[in-house]
């Protein structure tokens, strides 16, 4: 487990994402902690806006290491990233039923300028990226 | 719905700052041009509605599914 990934989540605290989530623009706040105890990979996002929402979300390095999203000079302007490490990626995580069908959305990344905390969710190519890529198996 | 004919080349404005043209036509496919300012987001509405259905499948998971979740961990390479 990389554990540099997970640091950068404890580092991040407060997300703001003034667009909200795609299709959920209630919230644009969200707390973000480390979930699971110290060797879990996974960490919740909890809108501070609107009650009782929240995601799972994970670096997606973790179970992808091959995945390199190129994120459009809108949202790379938007967020104010002048190079790659200025950016911390996060994919939500939809449980499945049986745990093992788990799956992270690589369509749409939620990308973060980890020195203002402004953060959005990028907009992939369907072509390149599955919505719903299994975490195993 | 504002409805307007073009033909191959022909623009719409849309307030003063986003062209919208129809470069090709083409059996059923139409190719169409956007020049729009950065802030403007320009996406295919289906991907936006595939990203709406995923978050919101994703969102406010049972806390039993969650505790469930924290076992499935990457395949040790």
């Amino acid at each position: 487990m990389t554990t540099a990934v997970l640091e950068e989540i404890d580092a991040l605290v407060t997300l703001e994402v003034p667009n909200g989530l795609v299709g959920v623009p209630e919230a644009q706040r969200f707390s973000l902690s480390r979930w699971g105890g110290d060797d879990s990979p996974y960490a919740t996002l909890k809108a501070l806006d609107a009650d009782g929402l929240e995601f799972v979300v994970v670096p997606p390095s973790v179970f992808f290491p091959d995945y390199a999203p190129v994120v459009d000079d809108d949202l790379v302007q938007r967020l104010d990233l002048h190079e790659a490490d200025d950016a911390v990626v996060l994919v939500i995580v939809t449980i499945g039923d049986p745990v093992t069908t788990s799956t992270a959305n690589l369509l749409g990344p939620i990308v973060v300028n980890r020195h203002t905390n402004q953060a959005a969710q990028a907009v992939l190519s369907p072509d390149e990226h599955d919505p719903r890529r299994p975490l195993v198996g | 719905m504002l409805v307007l004919t073009r033909r191959g080349n022909e623009s719409i404005m849309i307030g003063n700052d986003i062209v919208v043209t129809v470069l090709e036509v083409k059996g059923d496919q139409v190719r169409i041009g956007i020049r729009a300012p950065r802030s403007v987001a320009v996406h295919r509405e289906e991907v936006l509605a595939e990203l709406t259905k995923a978050n919101r499948a994703a969102a406010s998971p049972a806390a039993e599914a969650l505790d469930a979740l924290n076992k499935v961990r990457p395949t040790e390479t």
